[in-house]
């Protein structure tokens, strides 16, 4: 009787992540009550926002059944390129700004063309992907941080309108939009569709291939968008940044719900995911553990959080 | 001492409300070469399964007795150790090994060997396939062997259990007649050596060849079992068939009479379907027909003939050779997108694996072949998609919770009827059925065949593969059958019967002698 009451509540996906950010907050706000003041939450939220960005591109991209490992260096390399456009080649900001979501959006397309058309796995095509990207950052900055960046991206990266940051509201708007689009929209629905049974989907004349080709391209775009918010927040073109997001990432999209084998998960759900992530290392960074508790933690919590997506798929067999 | 090799006494086997043997009893003699046959469905394969451990003992009634001693086969390994040896339908050479490593799979480390050295074991097999005179080279990859000899590498691996039974799942399904000959001689070779041998077949003409006793079952039992000499091939025919095959028929002939004059909607010209590993081989050979609006069109044959490959080359899920003309016009197929966009549509066999989205509700499963009618500037419009959904469920009889229900859910009829309406709501011009009502319950099966009369009269065509020739004869207009990739015969509604389905398909030697236009 319990037993089915708790998983009934679990049968909305979203509420049982809910429960669990609930019930770790108030956690870690009675171990440490300095963790819900709006100081403290301000800058958890605007941690969020970088990994986060991406974070949507890869929810609908792992929803359709694929994956991108290369996000994180993506997004390094588009943020050294537009300051390097900048810098040495003295581009205005909006043209180096698109030229760098072009370059995310043209990798993310290799990625899709690789994995989909030429069908290798995507597992191999991103990793590889991840090591290019990476070799190609570092070949554009010599190893070099670029600066300083024009004053107009300074100044936004420094803005924080509401105590927060234009990344953030970036990251709020593009969720939502994300939410909408595969809720509500054609190609939304073809990305579960496709997710859900290729072959299905097939037959029922979706063209598969370029649902999930644009799911790449998209996630690409967004991760250059998020290396190139990074870079006017830190003012540099920072060769480092993005190293480890793609984890960072899949991790979050997995607590969120995400199935690994594609066809479920919502972006409220990866944004719930991401929430507890990070409401859990500053618990733990702020209760005054070892920080390096927080990397075990992460890891324990995405493990959890799968087995019992599992336990609650097969209870509703 | 019983001179029985293998007994199997009152077998019974039900697959949940399934009755797929019904008390069946077979005894074959030690020595001999014993043939089952039957009708798709008859429970050949079932009791097969059963003497091999696939379904393992205490999951069926019945006796078995092995050379007169009880045996409970708990599991396939479990029956190897106990002398007998399964030659599966389904050809798995593992392509990347040579003939040897093939051959001796999975016992490599038997004796207390642990590491193996290849030349060991080619030098094994080469004694070993002299012994038992199959010409095939140890040492070749399995890679570069044809469909006979990737047959012999089967039973080689069977035969290198040292097993007293020796059974063969349809064998000669995919050989061609001189390939098979060289099989008989091998066989006949191995019966001279004492080897019990079982063979399930759809070629009547071998069985006659070959076997020294040959048992027919129909629906689950024993129909009838005959001596070597002692009949023809009529007899197993109607024997398969059945006496109920004629009585049935008299109610189905009443119906839909489409007239010549018909528009043709589809045409197909030579048609070529390439086999999917071995070249030079097709599962569908030259086959040509045409399909008129509102007509149903059924597509005969046993499992292996060639059916399936031919409707799904017309859905564009596979590569073909040949002509497809869609009202007059030549089109091209690459994909099942292609197909779908044309307005031809499959319903595919395997309801499970490519038939339903689990990850959505009945409606999104409904709305999915035709998203395009639900939208409005690429944004969904759910109230259409829900009243599309409830639509059809009312037309349908469709009995489900809600419109979001989960598909998963769904009794097997019920889920048939949802992408049935996926498929109608893309209003498509052709549809192909395969297998519509495989486990699908009594009462929704009339349903489902109701529907399928109402498309007809409103003009869309047809194309049915079914096992069950009572479906086929039932509905269909025009039954084309195949046996091995080929259309064996054609019959017009009036002229058709379960007999003249069942003589094509078991027959068809040699194909060219029976096609008639």
């Amino acid at each position: 009787m319990m037993e089915r009451r708790v998983r009934q509540l679990l049968a909305v996906p979203e509420l049982g992540i809910a429960f669990a950010l609930l019930f770790f907050s108030a956690l870690f706000w009675l171990i440490n009550p300095a963790l819900l003041t709006t100081g403290s939450l301000g800058a958890m939220l605007r941690a969020l926002a970088f990994v986060g960005i991406i974070a949507v591109g890869q929810t609908m991209l792992m929803i359709a059944g694929e994956l991108d490992l290369s996000v994180g260096s993506v997004a390094g390399l588009c943020a050294v390129l537009a300051s390097w456009l900048t810098k040495e080649k003295g581009w205005a900001v909006p043209p180096a700004v698109a030229a760098g979501l072009l370059a995310g959006g043209a990798v993310g397309l290799a990625n899709g063309l690789l994995a989909v058309r030429a069908r290798i796995p995507a597992f191999i095509v991103t990793l590889g992907m991840l090591y290019i990207a990476r070799g190609l950052n570092y070949l554009l900055c010599a190893g070099y941080p670029i600066y300083p960046l024009p004053a107009a991206l300074a100044g936004m990266g420094k803005a924080s309108p509401l105590g927060l940051s234009w990344a953030f509201f970036a990251f709020l708007g593009i969720a939502a939009l994300g939410q909408l689009a595969l809720a509500r929209t054609v190609y939304g629905r073809a990305i579960y569709a496709t997710g859900g049974n290729c072959e299905v989907a097939r037959l029922a004349g979706i063209r598969t291939g370029a649902v999930k080709i644009g799911c790449y391209v998209l996630t690409g775009a967004l991760a250059a968008l998020s290396g190139m918010l990074l870079m006017a927040q830190l003012n540099v073109g920072q060769p480092e940044i993005g190293a480890g997001w793609e984890l960072e990432v899949i991790a979050g999209v997995v607590i969120g719900g995400v199935s690994l084998f594609g066809g479920v998960g919502t972006i409220a759900g990866t944004v719930l995911g991401l929430l507890l992530m990070q409401v859990v290392r500053s618990g733990l960074a702020l209760s005054s553990a070892n920080t390096h508790w927080q990397t075990v933690a992460v890891g324990a919590i995405m493990i959890a959080a799968v087995g019992l997506d599992l336990w609650r798929r097969r209870a509703k067999r | 001492m019983s001179d029985h090799a293998i007994e199997m006494e009152d077998i019974a086997k039900d697959f949940g409300a399934v009755r797929a043997l019904k008390g069946v009893t077979l005894r074959v003699r030690g020595g001999s070469i014993h043939a089952l046959v039957g009708a798709n469905g008859a429970g050949k394969s079932t009791l097969m399964k059963i003497l091999d451990g696939v379904y393992p003992a205490g999951s069926y009634r019945g006796e078995i007795r092995i050379a007169g001693a009880r045996a409970a086969l708990r599991s396939p390994h479990d029956a190897r150790r106990k002398g007998i040896g399964y030659v599966p339908q389904e050809i798995s050479v593992i392509e990347p090994l040579s003939v040897a490593e093939n051959i001796f799979v999975g016992q490599t480390g038997r004796g207390g060997h642990f590491w193996t050295s290849r030349r060991e074991l080619e030098g094994r097999a080469r004694r070993f396939l002299e012994e038992q005179r199959i010409s095939l080279e140890a040492g070749a990859p399995a890679s570069y062997l044809s469909a006979s000899e990737r047959q012999l590498v089967m039973i080689a691996r069977a035969l290198a259990g040292r097993p007293k039974v020796l059974i063969l799942d349809e064998a000669t399904a995919c050989l061609t007649d001189r390939e098979a000959g060289s099989l008989f001689e091998l066989l006949r070779h191995l019966k001279k050596q004492g080897l019990t041998c079982i063979f399930v077949s759809h070629r009547l003409r071998e069985v006659e060849e070959l076997a020294d006793r040959v048992t027919v079952l129909r629906d689950g039992e024993v129909a009838a079992a005959f001596d070597r000499g002692g009949y023809g091939q009529e007899a197993v025919v109607s024997a398969m068939v059945g006496p109920m095959a004629a009585q049935r028929l008299e109610g189905a002939v009443a119906k839909n009479e489409i007239a010549a004059d018909r528009a043709e909607v589809l045409r197909v010209e030579r048609l070529f379907v390439p086999h999917p590993r071995l070249a030079h081989r097709h599962v569908v050979e030259e086959a040509s027909f045409a399909l008129r609006r509102g007509e149903i069109l059924g597509l005969a044959g046993l499992v292996g003939s060639g059916r399936s490959a031919l409707l799904n080359a017309l859905a564009g899920r596979i590569p073909f050779r040949g002509g497809i003309f869609l009202e007059g016009r030549q089109i091209r197929l690459r994909s099942p997108q292609e197909a779908h966009r044309l307005g031809i549509g499959l319903l595919t066999e395997d309801r499970k694996g490519d038939g339903l989205l689990f990850n959505l509700g009945l409606r999104e499963n409904i709305s999915a072949g035709a998203l395009s009618r639900i939208s409005r500037f690429g944004f969904l419009d759910r109230r259409a998609e829900t009243r599309f959904a409830e639509e059809f469920s009312r037309r349908f009889d469709l009995r489900a919770p809600s419109a979001a229900a989960p598909v998963g859910a769904l009794s097997g009829g019920n889920q048939q009827k949802v992408i049935l309406a996926r498929l109608l709501l893309a209003r498509p011009r052709v549809l192909l059925l395969d297998e519509p009502t495989k486990g699908v319950d009594v009462a929704a099966r009339e349903e489902i065949y109701r529907t399928f009369r109402e498309l007809a009269s409103e003009g869309v065509a047809m194309v049915l593969v079914s096992s069950e020739f009572e479906e086929l004869l039932w509905l269909c207009d025009r039954i084309v059958v195949l046996a091995r990739g080929h259309i064996i015969d054609r019959m017009d509604r009036g002229e058709a019967s379960e007999a003249r389905i069942v003589r094509a398909a078991t027959g068809g030697e040699n194909p060219s002698d029976f096609i008639s236009s």
